[in-house]
């Protein structure tokens, strides 16, 4: 275990975001995690009581006479907004006394870093590199994260659980979420600091940084596993996979659906329904397909002439 | 979770946040005070620096005062300070009484001119706004309008009151002469005053002067100076800025001391009652060496083109130094800082400065003799043959020109005849015509690169002997032994360590065994061992050779030690080396890469004679290598004595060369393929001739900008991680012993750490690899003493890409360019073993034990501090090339021909020749070419008052110096006045006789024979009648009358003076006996001294 290894990765100024990230991300996690179960437990108690329902209860809280019915912003959302600005400003102070900016020495493009790391909020794309044709990983890729956030509140039938916590009622969209942003993002910046070295190569964490290090990796082409050799049945083999993973995997949701969220599958049209169907096939293909890099070696599954995947 | 009781008050309104806020606003205040002062002093660790520094320096310069008011006081004593201070006095009470009136004249004029000037400036003010109205607006109707104002106003008068009371009334152009007369009447009242003072001011400045001139440290009104500087220091940045060269230091904003007048050291700026210097004492010292600072005015070259660091950095000290990952050129440390030097001056071998003992320069001597440019390009090093190789390129290229331009020429002579027109024929005709001009110069081209090729063949030596004769010169057996470990046998020879195999030692040898020529020797016969000894010790091979081990070596460290020489050397050879160490076996023709033998000489019906004046091959007619590229040279020695010589070496040995393990196998044929597979993989052809790889190229990397190197190029292997975490790799302790600041204790992943631990242990970055046996790094290890590895790690270091502007760089074009060129042949030869050339520098024989007998003192070679300003180039010249200045006698000197130790041969070619003139009359600030000076014809009269001096009693010159007469020259210790006409400068022997001790301190010529009276250079001892009234330098006489001196003349002058000698003679040549005659020459010194 070399902890002057791990000790420099981690205390090296670039890295001082991610490393914060970590902690809060769990901590906030658990707190929305505690609000929302605070909530579906009021949602249950007051699901009994029609009365109390109709009443103006604060969230976690049921109403209690004697409150006010409706609070002002200024001053009591303000009052903490206000706080919580101080307290980031003193955080930002105190982090730009003690870090200074990382400046490195002057660009020299006969010598170029290695590993040569993106800022941290790109070392995910830059790990989707490692398994994706860069047109794929740089430029498809990208674009169908932000279609897809964009088109969010046109496929989004579910009326609940809008401005306040919960899980019960919106298990579906907040799971997606978690799984496109820690699983698809947030782990993938952190396999891009503190686990690829020199070479762009996988160490462990705890591993020296050995800039000689040499490893034997040789990833093939599915196709050739099974043999095709020809262009057109390389294409042709490619289609039939990524074509057969989407057809069984669209069954798969349109079944899931139908039976574990009927109501939310009733209220979708078959266009909102079928886009849902297809982003959350290709974000679950992308760490299929990493996983089938990193265990089998396998570096393409679908190979033609124009993109290879 | 357990649930929480739900509060009866509304908790988003009831809950207080007070305590949040006053905590949260705490911190921040606290925040803010912390990034305030992080601003003014935490990011400016300088300004601390400063304000220490006042206290610290304040304190240095009181105490320094009071020193100095001491020996102000001591210097106000002397007569000299009295008179002049009386000569002050006396003038200012001469200038007193009318500089009062003028001074209270004056006064009383500024008073006035005040007065007038408050009101004239107020009313020019208006009257200039308003010129300005006119000259602006656009209708001509408010032109006039203001115009009509202007003049108004220029009529009214104003009042000014004077300081006496009076009032007068102005109007403005009145006003304006007022004021212009009275500054004029000012004017002239201060000029007077001038005058009026200019006695008193001239003796103040004399006073001045005097006390300035007569202490050694600054007067206390200097220091006063430097305390009201200090006094008003506030802090600030402190920046040299240079735009011309993007320099921007800030280093003397924490290093205040460093350009201070005074020489600050650590002790005298530690706090009071320190026990040890803080960081502050240390950075506040002065600069060890305000010389350097001299030349290199600060001011235009900043502090971090020599000492490297970030010098625009300014927020702690590591930035500063540059000591951090990312900055490339961190600050030298104090072992290596020399390597600064080399930035600039890698073109110089010996540093301008005249001072011996820098590292740097040492690192570069070491560079080359220990034949690193063998393996390694290095840009002015060994650049012989790459010159040869582009000029048998151009060679090749001309001869295709003029071929091009005869056929060419002769088809065009073709054209003309069967041209149309007459014009058209003259005109083919014409061009044919300048083509055979143009060939005729190609011609001269063509000669004039043989002739440099000529130069360059005999420039061209090698680090190594050469090893085609390896079969002639030695014993066969010994070879593997040597290769086996080099230093075992010799410890500190240049032949470094190559780790090599059993197998690769068979192979190499067997090569070498085998590719050797077989031409037979003439035999010699034995000589005298003990003749020979006596040789060895006294002609001077000592000044680059050495003998003994141990404590008992002496001699230099240039050239191979020879205690051992005897079970090596094969006596026929040794012979030949000895009498001329420069003849080769076989000539060789680079142009057919082969030795030209007898038969290719018998082939063209050719005498097999090869030498200097023979160096073309009988074949191709092209250039031959006709010499051995060995830098030692011809002693002249007879054979005899070259016999003699071998004889003494060859008993040197610590067993019997048949003792030597059987190397049969050096025969076996097979082998020779193998071997020469190493010999070429190894490099060996880059410090010997070796047949067959005469041409071999450089197998290591160009070192010439290895300082500047990315971090990352440098392989530092498996080490990089033990490097950076300071762990040391190295664990021979033969090895570990040559690292100079010894095994590594903190990070030394640096360039300096590298070069370090390469040098010492040169295949530590092999350790833990697996390679094969052409794979492993070849480096040898080249047995390096720790400042040694200092050395070459200083060179290494400044070798760098300077970022400077080309001019910051030294490449002078003017005379110091012949310097520059003069030093790398000086080292190159070895001249500094025998001569000095600066005072300090010290040659080996000086050191030697031998030479520090008074008797022998007089047999060391002579010093050439001025020699450029002494003799005559073109004498030099032709001394140079033959020093016996004869052809057919050549076994002596040929100016000392007293001394013992023989001024060798050196074979230099014509281009060394001149760089080697050029060198001397450049040190000696001579002009080139010299135009003798005109020596005036002295009258019969003349030449008797000369000759008188020449042959007084009380300055004899013949006494010491040569005559040509045997029987005087076997104990004379000067060099023949027959020689001066050509060899000698007048002006500079005028300068010799009157003071020789400044010249070359030590010499046994007498000072003093000369004094000065009323500006004329008189004889100090008894002058003969004739000399009264004669108002002319004697000096210049005796100088004269030398360097018309005849032969004859000397004898008879000789004749008459015999007595003197004969009275002396027995004595000396009992003495002699012992060691050389001890010269009379000190004696009739003292007794000069003493008439004096």
């Amino acid at each position: 275990m070399d902890w002057r290894q791990l000790w420099e990765i981690i205390s090296a100024p670039d890295n001082v975001p991610i490393v914060g990230l970590i902690p809060l991300l769990a901590f906030y996690i658990y707190l929305a995690w505690k609000q929302a179960h605070a909530n579906d437990q009021l949602v249950a108690q007051l699901e009994t009581d029609p009365a109390m329902a109709k009443t103006h209860h604060r969230k976690t809280w049921p109403f209690k006479p004697g409150w006010q019915k409706e609070v002002h912003v200024w001053p009591f959302l303000l009052r903490i907004e206000f706080l919580a600005a101080i307290i980031v400003t003193i955080i930002l102070m105190v982090w730009s006394i003690t870090l200074n900016a990382p400046l490195e020495e002057p660009a020299n493009p006969n010598l170029t870093m290695n590993p040569a790391k993106a800022p941290w909020y790109f070392l995910g794309l830059q790990e989707m590199l490692v398994y994706f044709d860069p047109w794929i990983a740089g430029v498809v890729m990208p674009t169908l994260i932000i279609i897809g956030l964009m088109v969010i509140p046109y496929i989004d039938t579910n009326p609940k659980g809008s401005g306040y916590y919960t899980w019960k009622q919106r298990r579906f969209a907040i799971s997606t979420f978690l799984f496109g942003f820690i699983i698809l993002w947030v782990s993938m910046i952190i396999i891009g600091t503190f686990i690829r070295g020199p070479g762009w190569q996988w160490f462990w964490p705890g591993q020296t940084w050995d800039h000689n290090r040499l490893i034997y990796e040789v990833n093939r082409d599915l196709p050739d596993i099974f043999g095709i050799t020809s262009n057109l049945g390389k294409a042709i083999f490619g289609l039939v996979i990524v074509g057969g993973y989407f057809a069984l995997g669209g069954f798969l949701v349109y079944s899931l659906f139908r039976r574990y969220m009927p109501k939310d599958f009733s209220r979708m049209s078959l266009l909102q329904f079928s886009i849902t169907q297809a982003f959350l096939l290709i974000m679950v293909a992308l760490p299929l397909k990493m996983l089938l890099r990193l265990l089998w070696h396998i570096k393409y599954v679908w190979i033609t002439p124009w993109f290879n995947i | 979770m357990p649930d929480k009781p739900v509060p009866d008050s509304d908790p988003i309104v009831s809950k207080s946040y007070a305590a949040h806020y006053a905590i949260a606003v705490i911190l921040l205040m606290a925040t803010l005070l912390w990034a305030l002062w992080d601003e003014a002093f935490g990011m400016r660790p300088w300004k601390a620096y400063q304000h220490v520094w006042k206290d610290r320096y304040t304190a240095f310069l009181l105490s320094a005062r009071s020193k100095s008011a001491a020996s102000q006081k001591e210097v106000e004593g002397s007569s000299d300070y009295q008179k002049l201070k009386q000569n002050l006095e006396e003038a200012t009470q001469q200038a007193s009484p009318h500089m009062r009136e003028l001074q209270k004249q004056i006064g009383d004029l500024n008073s006035k001119i005040l007065s007038v000037q408050a009101v004239f400036t107020d009313r020019r003010a208006y009257v200039n706004a308003l010129t300005y109205q006119i000259e602006t607006s656009t209708s001509q109707s408010s032109k006039q309008s203001i115009q009509r104002d202007l003049a108004s106003y220029k009529a009214q008068t104003a009042t000014v009151e004077y300081p006496d009371g009076s009032r007068q009334k102005y109007n403005f152009e009145q006003l304006e002469e007022a004021y212009n007369s009275l500054k004029d009447q000012r004017a002239k009242l201060n000029a007077e005053l001038g005058d009026t003072l200019k006695p008193v001011t001239q003796s103040k400045t004399a006073l001045d002067d005097y006390v300035a001139n007569h202490m050694i440290d600054l007067t206390p009104t200097q220091i006063g100076g430097l305390e009201k500087k200090v006094d008003e220091l506030s802090p600030s940045i402190q920046q040299i800025n240079v735009a011309e060269a993007n320099i921007v230091d800030r280093c003397e904003s924490c290093h205040l001391g460093i350009r201070e007048p005074v020489k600050l050291t650590p002790a005298s700026m530690s706090a009071k009652g320190a026990k040890a210097p803080d960081d502050y004492a240390k950075a506040f010292v002065s600069h060890p060496n305000p010389d350097l600072l001299q030349i290199h005015d600060p001011e235009k070259f900043g502090c971090s083109p020599c000492h490297q660091g970030n010098g625009r950095a300014t927020t702690s000290i590591e930035k500063a130094h540059g000591n951090y990952e990312h900055w490339l050129w961190p600050l030298y440390t104090k072992q290596n800082f020399e390597a600064g030097c080399q930035t600039c001056h890698a073109a110089d071998m010996m540093l301008i400065s005249g001072e011996v003992g820098w590292t740097i320069s040492k690192g570069k001597d070491l560079f080359r003799q220990r034949g690193c440019m063998g393996c390694h390009r290095y840009e002015g090093y060994d650049k012989e043959p790459e010159e040869l190789q582009s000029l048998n390129q151009q060679i090749k290229t001309l001869e295709t020109e003029r071929l091009d331009n005869t056929k060419q020429s002769a088809y065009m002579m073709k054209q003309a005849d069967a041209a149309e027109s007459n014009d058209e024929a003259n005109r083919l005709n014409d061009q044919a015509v300048g083509l055979r001009v143009a060939n005729s110069r190609i011609d001269g081209r063509l000669q004039q690169i043989d002739f440099r090729s000529h130069s360059l063949m005999q420039d061209m030596k090698k680090v190594g002997p050469n090893l085609k004769d390896a079969r002639l010169k030695l014993n066969k057996n010994w070879i593997p032994v040597w290769l086996k470990k080099p230093s075992e046998f010799r410890p500190g020879t240049k032949m470094p360590n190559f780790r090599l195999t059993d197998a690769q030692i068979q192979a190499i040898s067997a090569y070498i065994w085998q590719s050797g020529l077989t031409d037979s020797l003439p035999h010699q016969k034995p000589g005298n061992a003990e003749h020979g000894k006596e040789l060895f010790e006294t002609r001077g091979c000592l000044a680059c050779h050495s003998i003994g081990e141990g404590d008992d070596q002496q001699g230099g460290t240039f050239a191979a030690n020879l205690t051992r020489v005897g079970e090596k050397a094969n006596y026929d050879y040794l012979v030949r080396w000895i009498h001329n160490a420069r003849e080769r076996t076989r000539p060789y023709c680079p142009y057919e890469k082969k030795d030209i033998g007898p038969e290719d000489y018998a082939k063209k019906k050719l005498p097999y004679v090869f030498d200097l004046g023979h160096s073309k091959c009988p074949n191709d007619g092209h250039e031959l290598q006709v010499q051995n590229m060995t830098v030692m040279p011809s002693l002249r020695l007879s054979v005899e004595d070259a016999q003699d010589i071998a004889t003494y070496l060859l008993t040197q040995k610590k067993q019997e060369p048949s003792a030597y393990a059987d190397a049969s196998y050096m025969d076996d044929p097979k082998l020779k393929e193998e071997g020469k597979k190493w010999v070429r993989h190894y490099g060996c052809a880059g410090c010997h001739e070796i047949a067959g790889m005469e041409e071999e190229g450089r197998i290591g990397t160009e070192l010439t900008f290895e300082g500047s190197k990315p971090i990352e190029r440098l392989d530092f292997a498996l080490f990089t991680e033990s490097a950076q975490r300071g762990k040391e790799p190295i664990t021979n302790p033969e090895d570990l012993a040559r690292l100079p600041e010894g095994p590594a204790k903190e990070s030394w992943y640096d360039h300096k750490g590298f070069f370090e631990h390469k040098l010492a242990e040169p295949e530590i970055y092999d350790k833990g690899m697996i390679k094969s046996e052409t794979e492993a790094l070849r480096m040898p290890n080249l047995h390096l003493a720790k400042d040694q590895v200092q050395a070459l790690t200083t060179f290494l270091l400044g070798s760098q890409e300077s970022s400077l502007p080309a001019n910051y760089q030294y490449k002078p074009q003017d005379t110091r360019r012949d310097i520059q060129e003069g030093w790398w042949l000086v080292t190159k030869y070895n001249c500094v073993g025998c001569h000095q050339f600066f005072p300090g520098q010290d040659s080996v024989l000086i050191k030697m034990k031998k030479y520090q007998d008074p008797d022998w003192k007089e047999q060391l070679p002579p010093k050439l501090y001025t020699e450029g300003a002494r003799v005559n180039p073109e004498w030099l010249r032709r001394f140079l090339s033959n020093p016996a200045l004869n052809d057919t006698d050549t076994n002596r000197n040929g100016v000392r021909n007293y001394l013992k130790v023989r001024m060798p041969t050196f074979s230099f070619s014509d281009d060394e020749l001149r760089k080697l003139v050029r060198f001397f009359q450049a040190l000696s600030q001579q002009p080139i070419p010299y135009i003798p000076e005109q020596v005036p014809t002295l009258t019969s009269k003349e030449t008797e008052m000369a000759r008188a001096l020449f042959s007084s009693t009380a300055a004899p010159c013949l006494k010491c110096h040569a005559t040509g007469d045997v029987q005087h020259d076997a104990h004379a210790t000067a060099p023949n006045f027959l020689l001066a006409k050509e060899r000698l400068k007048p002006d500079w022997v005028e300068r010799w006789i009157t003071d020789p001790q400044a010249i070359s301190p030590g010499t046994s010529m007498p000072s003093g024979l000369f004094t000065k009276i009323n500006d004329h250079w008189v004889f100090a001892g008894p002058t003969p009648p004739s000399f009264q009234g004669y108002d002319q330098d004697h000096t210049k006489l005796l100088v004269d009358y030398i360097f018309q001196l005849t032969p004859e003349e000397q004898k008879r002058v000789a004749a008459s003076m015999g007595r003197s000698t004969a009275s002396n003679a027995p004595q000396r040549t009992k003495k002699s006996v012992t060691g050389p005659s001890r010269p009379p020459a000190s004696k009739s010194g003292a007794s000069a001294g003493g008439s004096r």
